[in-house]
C-alpha cells in the first residue's frame, strides 16, 4: 500500500492523521455545510441578511416539510426516479452487449465502431439540442419520460460501452476459449461467462450513471418543459425562479435532490471502487 | 480477419447484440451531431423556414467579439482545470489508509461530484456574494472589502471554474483510489527496501504505475472543461455582458435567446473541431497502449 | 458508415425504433384526448397559487379536467419556441407586442378576434386592445399590466428626511441626501442583465419623448443617433456620481431588492413584482412613483409592459381554450388574480381594489401620455439580447460608451434585416 500504513501501535500518529484528514474534510465541505446550515434557517433570517451567523431559530421539519408541501418538488423527485432507474438499467444492457462484441470478435469496422461510441460520447451534448428535439418530436415522445430515457440511453451507452469493453478485455482470454471448447453459443457465453464476471463493473457503472443521469439539467430543461414530466434538476432551477429569495427553502431543496446519489454512493462504495479498479482503471 | 464472422451463426449473435446500442447511438447522437454542423450553413430562426447562407455563419462568428471572450474561457477552463488530477491525487494520498471511519470520510470527499452541478452552482454563488457571501464575511473579518468575483470581468470566469473543481476533483479522486487500490505491492516494498521514501517513491514508483488512471483522469477533465454549461449557466448566465460565456453557453444564448439557431449551429461546429482534435488525440493514444499490450 | 445516416433510412429506423418504445408504454403522454384543458403558465406563485384556484372553480363549473403546468417566469422564455411548435398546451401565457407579434407571424398563435368581439373587449380594453392585435386581428388578452416605476419605502425616507423626487433636479439632491445618510441612494441587480434596459428606457423616455423611443425600437433609428447622446451622458453622470449599487452585475433584482427590504437602499427602478422579493412589512412601507421629469414638455411616458394570455395555434381543445378565456376574463375573475401580484387591472370596468401599489400604478398611468412595454418586450430577440448586454456593460464601464454603442448599432442592422 501507498502511502505507507499508519500502524496500530502509533496512536499519536493516528490522532494527528485523524485531525488533519477532518480539517481538510470540513474546509472540502464548507460550502456545502453551509448550505445544510441554510436548509434549517427561518425564511426571516434570509429577509433580515442573516446569511451565515447562527440561525435565529432551527426550522428544520417546517423548511424540509416546506419543500413538499410548498413546492412540487415530491413530484419531480418521483421523475427523476422513472426516468433514471429505466435509463440505467437500459445502458447496462445494451453495453454490456456492445462491449462484449467490441472486446471479443474481431470484424472489419471493430474500431471504428469503438471509436465513434467513444467519439460521440466526448461530444459536447449540447450541439445536439435542436436535431434532438425534433427527433423527439417526430417519434411524438416530446414532453414525456420517453424522451430523456431515450437520449439519456443513448448517449451514455457511449461511455459505458468504453467502460465494459475495457472491462470484458481485460477477462482471461482462456475463459472463452474454454466456452468455445465447449460449444457455447455467445449468448450462453454471455450469460454464462461475461454476465457473472463483470457484476463488480456493472455496479461502479450503475452508481456512475445514475450520477449523472440524476443530475443532467440541460436535456431535462430542452425535452420536458412541463411539470409532469420535469426531473429535480430543472425543478430545482424552476424554485430558484420563483423562490430566489427563500434561500432556506432552495437550500432545503438542494439537500433533499442531492440525497438519492449520495446514499447510493455511501452503501456502494465498495463495489464501486473495486469495480473501476477492475475496469476502467486497469483495462 | 473473418474468422468468427465467415460462419452463419458466428456473426448472427453479434450482429444481434451490437444492434441496438449500435442503431441508437447512430440515430440519436451521431445523426444529431451531423445534423447540427447542416444546420449551420442556413439561417434560421428555429421556428420558421430555413435559408441557405453558406458560410455566412462563420464569417459572422470569426467577426463577432464575443466569440473571442468564449474562446478564451474555454482555455482558461481547460488550462485551471488541469488541476484537477494532481488535487485529486492527493486527496486520494491523504485518505488512502485502512482505518475505521475513513469509509464515512471518503464517501463525504465525494459529496461534491455526486451533486449536481445545478445545486454547486447555487452554492458558490451564495458563496462569492459581495454583500452577504461567505467570502465577503471572510474580507470583513480581515478589514477589507471583498471583490465582487461574480461582476468582475477579469476575474469571473476563474471563479466559475473553482466551483467547477470542486466536484472535478472529487472525480478524480475516486478514480485515483480505485488506482492506489490496484497498486503493485510487491514494487513498492522492494522500493522501500531500497530506502525511497515520501515523492521519490511517489514520482519514480507510484506514479509510473498510475499511468493509466492518470490517462484518464485527464480525459474525463478535458472533457468536462470543454462541456462546461450547467455552472455558467446557473451561476453568472455568461455574465456580466457576456466575460464569463463558454462556446456551449454562447451556442444556448445565440439559439435560444436570440433565435440564431443557425449561428447557434455553427458554434457548435467549432466546439466540434476542437473537440475532435482531442478525441483524436485520446483515440491515437488509447490504441497504441492497446496494440503495446495486446 | 456513411449510408447509415441517408435520411430515407433512417426515417424508418426512427419510425421502427419509436413505434417499438411506444408499445412499451410509456411513451403515452399523461393525457389522453377528451374534455380536458392543458394551460401552461409562468407565474410567481401570489398569483400562480390564484391562478390554480380559479382554473380548479373552472373545471369544476365545466366538468372538464383543467391540467395548469407552472414553469420558472425564465424557464418559460427558453422552453416556450419548443413547445409551441412541438407539443402546444391550449393556453399559454406570453408577452404582449413585438414578442407577441414574433410569434404571430410564424403563425404559432390562434385568431380569438371572434372571442373578442362576442365578448366586445375592445370596449373595455381600450388603448390596451393595440398591444395584443396584428393587422386589425387579436391574438391574445392582456393581463394585469407592469408599470415600471421607482420604489422606495416611506419609513426609510421619513428616517432620514429624504422626499420623493419630481425631477432630475430633486433626484439628484435625493441620491445625495441619501448617500449622506449612508444609504445606497438607487438598488439595481442586473445579473438577470434586464434591469439595466429600464433604466435606459426611462432616460430615453424622458429625453427623447416615445415617438423617438419607439423607432429606435422599431429599429429605425440608430444607436450612433446624436441624439442619444444625451441619454448616456445622463446616465454616465449617474454613474460618475455613484448613485448606483456597487457590483450590481453580482446581484440578482430580488437580491437587488433586498437592498430596499433592509433599509439600505433608498429607491429601485422596477415593476410591482418587486413585492414578491420584501417582507410584508416592508412591502407595506413600499411607495411608487413615476420616475423623475427631465423635461417637462415632454411626456409623461412610461413603460408599461403587459403580459397576456393566448392560445396556441396547434392547441388540442381551442374551443375549451375560448371558454376558459371567457370565464377568466370577466371583471371579477381577473381581478382576483390581477390583484394577487398589485397589477394594474387591464379592464376599465373592473376595481383596481384596495392594494396601494396598483391604486397609485393605475393612477400614474392615467396620467401617463403614452406607453412602451420594455426595451426586451419592443425590440426583436437579437436586438434584445445585444442590447441587455450592452447596457449592462455601460453600468460597469460607462467610457465605453462609443463602442458599446457601435455594436448595437451592427446588431441593430441585422436584426431587423429578416
Amino acid at each position: 500500500m501507498y502511502p505507507r500504513q499508519i500502524g496500530a501501535g502509533e496512536p499519536v500518529k493516528k490522532a494527528l492523521y485523524l485531525t488533519a484528514v477532518t480539517v481538510v474534510l470540513l474546509l472540502w465541505l464548507l460550502p456545502l455545510l453551509a448550505v445544510l446550515m441554510t436548509s434549517i434557517r427561518p425564511g426571516s433570517d434570509i429577509m433580515m441578511g442573516n446569511y451565515w451567523g447562527w440561525p435565529s431559530s432551527f426550522e428544520l421539519v417546517e423548511n424540509y416539510l416546506g419543500v413538499f408541501t410548498q413546492t412540487p418538488m415530491g413530484h419531480y423527485f418521483f421523475n427523476s426516479l422513472v426516468i433514471t432507474i429505466p435509463s440505467v438499467l437500459g445502458v447496462l444492457c445494451l453495453s454490456t452487449l456492445t462491449g462484449y462484441v467490441l472486446s471479443r470478435y474481431r470484424f472489419r469496422g471493430n474500431i471504428l465502431l469503438f471509436a465513434v461510441f467513444v467519439g460521440g460520447n466526448f461530444l459536447p451534448f449540447q450541439i445536439m439540442m435542436i436535431p434532438v428535439r425534433n427527433l423527439t418530436l417526430a417519434l411524438g415522445i416530446y414532453n414525456t419520460y420517453l424522451a430523456l430515457i431515450v437520449f439519456h440511453v443513448a448517449f451514455q451507452t457511449g461511455f459505458a460501452t468504453l467502460f465494459m469493453r475495457n472491462f470484458i478485455a481485460a477477462l482471461p482470454d482462456e475463459l472463452f476459449e474454454a466456452a468455445r471448447a465447449e460449444g457455447a453459443s455467445p449468448l450462453q457465453t454471455l450469460i454464462h461467462v461475461v454476465v457473472p464476471l463483470v457484476r463488480p463493473a456493472l455496479a461502479a457503472l450503475a452508481i456512475l450513471l445514475f450520477t449523472f443521469i440524476w443530475n443532467d439539467y440541460f436535456w431535462a430543461v430542452v425535452l420536458s418543459p412541463s411539470d409532469s414530466v420535469k426531473p429535480v434538476t430543472a425543478g430545482l432551477a424552476n424554485l430558484m425562479g420563483q423562490y430566489a429569495a427563500s434561500w432556506d427553502l432552495v437550500s432545503a431543496a438542494t439537500i433533499v435532490i442531492s440525497l438519492p446519489p449520495v446514499a447510493l454512493f455511501f452503501f456502494m462504495q465498495r463495489h464501486f471502487v473495486r469495480g473501476l479498479t477492475m475496469g476502467a482503471v486497469k483495462g | 480477419m473473418h474468422s468468427l464472422l465467415h460462419r452463419h451463426r458466428g456473426w448472427l449473435w453479434p450482429t444481434l447484440f451490437l444492434a441496438p446500442g449500435v442503431i441508437l447511438f447512430w440515430v440519436v447522437i451521431v445523426a444529431s451531431s451531423a445534423e447540427s454542423l447542416r444546420i449551420s450553413f442556413f439561417q434560421w430562426d428555429g421556428l420558421g423556414d430555413m435559408s441557405w447562407v453558406g458560410v455566412d455563419n462563420y464569417i459572422a462568428l470569426f467577426h463577432d467579439p464575443q466569440f473571442y471572450t468564449s474562446l478564451k474561457n474555454n482555455i482558461i477552463w481547460l488550462v485551471l482545470f488541469m488541476a484537477a488530477p494532481p488535487l485529486g491525487l492527493a486527496i486520494a494520498l491523504l485518505v488512502n489508509q485502512q482505518l475505521r471511519g475513513l469509509r464515512l470520510v471518503k464517501t463525504l470527499f465525494f459529496m461534491p461530484l455526486v451533486m449536481s452541478q445545478v445545486a454547486v452552482g447555487v452554492v458558490f454563488t451564495w458563496f462569492y456574494d459581495p454583500a452577504n457571501g461567505l467570502l465577503a464575511l471572510v474580507f470583513r473579518a480581515m478589514n477589507a472589502t471583498a471583490p465582487a468575483l461574480l461582476s468582475d470581468p477579469q476575474w469571473v470566469t476563474v471563479a466559475v471554474v473553482i466551483a467547477g473543481l470542486w466536484p472535478q476533483v472529487s472525480f478524480c479522486m475516486i478514480l485515483f483510489m480505485a488506482g492506489l487500490n490496484n497498486l503493485d505491492d510487491s514494487q513498492i516494498e522492494a522500493a522501500r527496501v531500497d530506502g525511497a521514501r515520501g515523492f521519490r517513491m511517489l514520482y519514480h514508483v507510484v506514479l509510473p504505475q498510475l499511468r493509466q488512471v492518470n490517462f484518464i483522469a485527464i480525459a474525463i477533465t478535458v472533457i468536462g472543461a470543454l462541456r462546461s454549461f450547467d455552472m455558467v449557466s446557473v451561476m453568472t448566465g455568461g455574465g456580466p455582458f457576456g466575460s464569463s460565456s463558454v462556446l456551449a453557453y454562447q451556442m444556448y444564448e445565440e439559439s435560444i435567446q436570440s433565435y440564431r439557431f443557425g449561428y447557434g449551429a455553427a458554434i457548435a461546429a467549432v466546439l466540434f473541431v476542437i473537440m475532435a482534435l482531442f478525441i483524436a488525440w485520446y483515440l491515437y493514444r488509447m490504441l497504441r497502449i492497446e496494440r503495446g499490450t495486446a | 458508415m456513411a449510408e447509415v445516416c441517408h435520411s430515407i433510412t433512417r426515417r424508418r429506423l426512427v419510425q421502427a425504433l419509436g413505434s417499438g418504445l411506444l408499445l412499451s408504454g410509456l411513451g403515452v403522454p399523461a393525457l389522453a384526448a377528451s374534455k380536458e384543458l392543458t394551460i401552461i403558465s409562468d407565474l410567481d406563485t401570489p398569483q400562480y397559487l390564484v391562478f390554480r384556484e380559479l382554473a380548479e372553480t373552472f373545471g369544476q363549473q365545466s366538468g372538464i379536467s383543467v391540467t395548469v403546468n407552472n414553469l420558472a417566469h425564465e424557464a418559460n422564455k427558453t422552453a416556450i419556441g419548443n413547445y409551441l411548435v412541438a407539443d402546444p398546451p391550449d393556453i399559454c401565457f406570453w408577452f404582449s407586442g413585438q414578442r407577441m407579434r414574433q410569434f404571430v407571424k410564424l403563425g404559432l398563435f390562434s385568431d380569438i378576434s371572434t372571442l373578442v368581439e362576442r365578448e366586445n373587449y375592445a370596449s373595455v380594453l381600450g388603448p390596451l386592445l393595440d398591444a395584443v392585435t396584428v393587422d386589425g386581428r387579436q391574438y391574445g388578452l392582456p393581463l394585469g399590466g407592469l408599470f415600471w416605476g421607482l420604489y422606495y419605502r416611506a419609513d426609510i425616507f421619513a428616517q432620514h428626511g429624504l422626499t420623493p423626487p419630481e425631477t432630475f433636479d430633486d433626484f439628484y439632491r435625493t441620491c445625495n441626501s441619501a448617500k449622506a445618510a449612508g444609504l445606497i441612494p438607487v438598488s439595481m441587480g442586473t445579473r438577470e442583465q434586464w434591469p439595466a434596459a429600464g433604466w435606459f428606457d426611462h432616460l430615453d423616455l424622458r429625453i427623447n419623448g416615445l415617438d423617438r423611443h419607439m423607432a429606435l425600437m422599431r429599429g429605425e433609428m440608430a444607436y450612433t443617433d446624436t441624439a442619444l447622446d444625451a441619454v448616456f451622458e445622463q446616465w454616465a453622470q449617474m454613474i460618475h456620481d455613484d448613485l448606483f449599487l456597487h457590483n450590481g452585475t453580482s446581484y440578482g433584482w430580488q437580491q437587488a431588492a433586498s437592498f430596499l427590504g433592509q433599509g439600505k437602499a433608498a429607491m429601485m427602478d422596477l415593476g410591482n413584482f418587486i413585492t414578491t422579493a420584501l417582507s410584508p412589512e416592508a412591502v407595506e412601507q413600499l411607495r411608487l412613483i413615476r420616475f423623475p421629469m427631465y423635461d417637462s414638455a415632454i411626456g409623461p411616458f412610461e413603460d408599461f409592459a403587459t403580459n397576456s394570455v393566448h392560445i396556441p395555434k396547434r392547441a388540442q381543445h381551442p374551443e375549451l381554450a375560448r371558454e376558459f378565456l371567457a370565464y377568466f376574463y370577466q371583471p371579477e375573475v381577473l381581478s382576483r388574480f390581477v390583484g394577487a401580484l398589485s397589477g394594474v387591472p387591464p379592464r376599465s370596468d373592473m376595481s383596481v381594489g384596495d392594494d396601494p401599489l396598483a391604486r397609485t400604478a393605475t393612477q400614474l398611468l392615467r396620467n401617463t401620455q403614452g406607453t412602451s412595454q420594455y426595451f426586451d418586450r419592443d425590440t426583436p430577440p437579437q436586438m434584445a439580447e445585444a442590447g441587455l448586454k450592452g447596457f449592462q456593460q455601460f453600468t460597469v464601464y460607462p467610457d465605453r460608451e462609443a463602442a458599446i454603442r457601435q455594436q448595437l448599432e451592427r446588431v441593430r442592422q441585422r436584426a431587423y434585416a429578416s
